[in-house]
């Protein structure tokens, strides 16, 4: 009791010094304490950094610095990031980031500037470091360091055509039988289009294949050693690769987003499990509209678990001005920032952005965008940010991964040759961790 | 002035010029030794995935002869090497011998022969990626239309290398022309009005004169074309980085992957040295072929 007691008087005054410790801090912050410098951003092309870049002019008009942005594709960005990180430059104060992909490596080989005490005590009061979804934060933080801060959240979506689901009499899939049963059905009664589309493109099956895998109640890794050979597993293989083999379109293992996205827009696919990052590429011409419905992939005998991911921003360990860095970083991943790129279609990663009333009208505004927000909200809730192999060679494993999926959608090896030999190649990856 | 006099004039001038043009060598060379020198040193490293690196002495090239990618990746290089120098060889003396005797070709029609090779391969690969897709494409919209049946083209892992082969013989065919036809221009005439007063065949007169005489002008458009095709990168990666599987990933691709994707840039840079290695062999051995053809 008296230890309570004690601990009691003198917990509540450290928190309360904290707390107003904070406060003071956030009632120091100033905006244009770095104004002059110039913070160089290493940035993925892609509509999240899209819809981020549309406001740089606010950034530079808020803080008086310049923001100088280097843009690539995703894997180009990752090759300057390489050879910047290697040679110890400077170059590059922030770059965007997949936890999920790279962070076990990048944190390893001490690419991330440590921004929890930034993300403490250099933050703006408005900024509300806790709003933030704290599953992508979790996921951000390595060895007790948080390494990025959330811009997003996405995982692959199940995106079915409504018009042909009710020429052909089916009813919105429930599990994952429902969707080869309902493939089956569009095959016979539609010929014109794909029955089912998602990525055979080898580096970027995982993505899609690791929702596949949980849902069904498998897992990447048992006692230390690949488990692709599992009961669960094969069976997610089996299931994967023979809806893209069997009702895919032909060619299906050159398929990533770019032609899914087209295969699926232009009225060519009935169903397509594609990132839900892709809507506005899915909706762009406004064809599919009003005949798509949305839903996060229908369940496996383990339920419903959704891959559930994030880009994040990062500050190079090798920056000169970590402290600068750090503004654009709070800037962008505010929530004034992140609700205007919320009305741009970018899902916010702070829950209440999400529930924000001008963002709830944008929403309300079109059926296909609340099915959307609906499938998202179940993302968050249950989703699993592991794509491919915990380990720090993640990259690798997702080779693996993708090779077992087109020897079976190609009908190389048997689903036991395909298992057996990316375990195989597998545990030697895990050894190496 | 006496002769020791204008020497000294000489050497003083010498040395200005050697002195002045010093800076420009040096930065030159550095420029290429650097690179090289380099990559030999990362090639004896070994990093991890994280990128921690030690040294490895000769761990990554014994580890060369055990990897079973290296050995696929080398076979996909010199099939496509083979398959597409064969295919823009003998297109190209075709094309070149087209275009030398049809003089009348309108300008436009001529540069319309040669404009695939000044199109950027990244495009070229984009365009015939749209063409060449098995739902979407027109390639297999025409071959439908004549009643054929559709092919997979890239995502077949029979027919991606000859389909990478037939894009790139698309795009450098013309400029084996272009070589060829230079060389067609400068033959003597003389040869060919001995030919004609002797009663000799115009199969016979390319078989006997043109041919043999063209080798030289050929074996140079081949060393061109060996160095480019031993390095094949961009259309593949644009195309099928590498797949359908492991079915089109060159020596230079998986280097790339190697490197870029995974990290371990010093068994990366074994793999390059190795493929530099290729390359300048077969170059050495099309140079001393060109010798043995010279005339």
């Amino acid at each position: 009791m008296k230890a309570r007691m004690l601990a009691t008087r003198v917990a509540l005054p450290v928190l309360a010094i904290a707390a107003v410790s904070a406060q003071a801090h956030a009632a120091d912050f100033d905006w244009m304490k770095f104004k002059g410098k110039t913070v160089t951003f290493l940035a993925n092309n892609n509509p999240v950094s899209q819809a981020l870049l549309t406001y740089k002019v606010d950034f530079e008009k808020l803080t008086g610095m310049t923001l100088k942005v280097d843009g690539y594709q995703e894997q180009q960005m990752r090759q300057r990031l390489v050879t910047v990180m290697n040679a110890n430059s400077d170059e590059v104060d922030v770059f965007m980031t997949l936890p999920s992909r790279e962070g076990e490596q990048f944190a390893a080989a001490g690419w991330y500037g440590d921004l929890t005490a930034m993300a403490k005590d250099a933050v703006a009061k408005d900024y509300d470091a806790s709003g933030l979804s704290q599953a992508l934060v979790k996921a951000a933080t390595f060895g007790g360091k948080l390494t990025s801060m959330p811009m997003n959240l996405e995982g692959p979506i199940f995106y079915y055509r409504t018009d042909i689901f009710k020429k052909c009499g089916i009813e919105a899939p429930k599990t994952i039988k429902d969707v080869e049963a309902a493939a089956e059905k569009i095959k016979t009664c539609d010929s014109t289009v794909t029955p089912f589309v998602s990525r055979g493109l080898k580096p970027a099956i995982a993505y899609t294949f690791s929702n596949v895998l949980h849902n069904v109640g498998g897992s990447y890794i048992a006692n230390g050693k690949s488990n692709l050979c599992s009961a669960k597993a094969k069976d997610a293989l089996d299931t994967y690769s023979r809806l893209l083999r069997d009702f895919g379109p032909p060619g299906v293992v050159n398929y990533s987003f770019q032609q899914i996205s087209a295969l699926y827009r232009g009225g060519r696919a009935a169903m397509a499990f594609e990132s839900s990052n892709e809507l506005r590429t899915v909706m762009e011409g406004g064809a599919r509209l009003k005949d798509t419905g949305l839903l996060p992939f229908p369940a496996g005998d383990a339920g419903q678990v959704p891959t559930t991911i994030g880009w994040g921003m990062a500050v190079s360990s090798h920056s000169k001005q970590p402290d600068a860095a750090w503004y654009f970083v709070q800037w962008a991943t505010s929530p004034e920032v992140q609700k205007k790129m919320a009305l741009q279609g970018i899902a916010p990663p702070r829950p209440a952005v999400a529930n924000d009333p001008e963002y709830r009208k944008w929403i309300d505004e079109e059926p296909v965008r609340k099915e959307w927000q609906a499938a998202l909200d179940v993302l968050a809730t249950k989703g699993s940010s592991e794509v491919g192999y915990p380990i720090v060679a993640n990259p690798q494993s997702r080779e693996f991964i993708g090779q077992a999926v087109q020897d079976l959608i190609l009908k190389q090896k048997t689903v036991d040759q395909a298992c057996a030999d990316a375990d195989k190649a597998l545990d030697a990856l895990i050894a190496l961790n | 002035m006496s002769d020791t006099a204008a020497t000294l004039t000489q050497d003083r001038q010498k040395l200005e010029m050697a002195a002045l043009s010093a800076p420009a060598v040096a930065f030159t060379v550095a420029m290429i030794a650097f690179p090289v020198v380099y990559t030999i040193w990362l090639g004896f490293q070994t990093f991890s995935s994280t990128g921690k690196q030690s040294f490895a002495g000769l761990t990554n090239y014994s580890k060369l002869i055990s990897d079973v990618e290296f050995w696929h990746g080398l076979w996909v290089t010199i099939a496509l090497f083979v398959l597409s120098l064969v295919l823009q060889l003998v297109f190209g003396v075709w094309l070149a011998l087209v275009l030398f005797h049809a003089k009348r070709l309108p300008g436009i029609v001529r540069s319309l022969f040669i404009s695939p090779f000044m199109m950027p391969p990244v495009v070229a690969g984009m365009m015939w990626l749209v063409i060449l897709d098995p739902s979407l494409g027109a390639a297999n919209y025409i071959l439908q239309a004549f009643g054929l049946p559709p092919s997979d083209w890239l995502a077949s892992p029979t027919w991606v290398i000859p389909t990478v082969a037939l894009i790139d013989s698309w795009q450098w065919t013309p400029y084996v022309a272009l070589i060829v036809l230079g060389g067609l221009q400068s033959l003597p005439p003389s040869v060919y009005e001995a030919a004609q007063i002797d009663g000799a065949s115009p199969f016979k007169t390319f078989q006997r004169i043109t041919l043999p005489l063209l080798l030289p002008t050929i074996v140079t458009a081949a060393i061109l074309r060996s160095v480019d095709l031993l390095r094949f990168f961009d259309i593949i990666y644009i195309t099928t980085q590498g797949g359908p599987g492991n079915a089109s990933n060159t020596l230079n691709i998986y280097g790339f992957r190697v490197g870029f994707e995974f990290f371990d840039i010093g068994y990366a840079s074994a793999l390059m040295l190795t493929l530099t290695a290729i390359v300048f062999g077969a170059v050495m051995a099309f140079n001393r072929l060109r010798g043995a053809v010279a005339w």
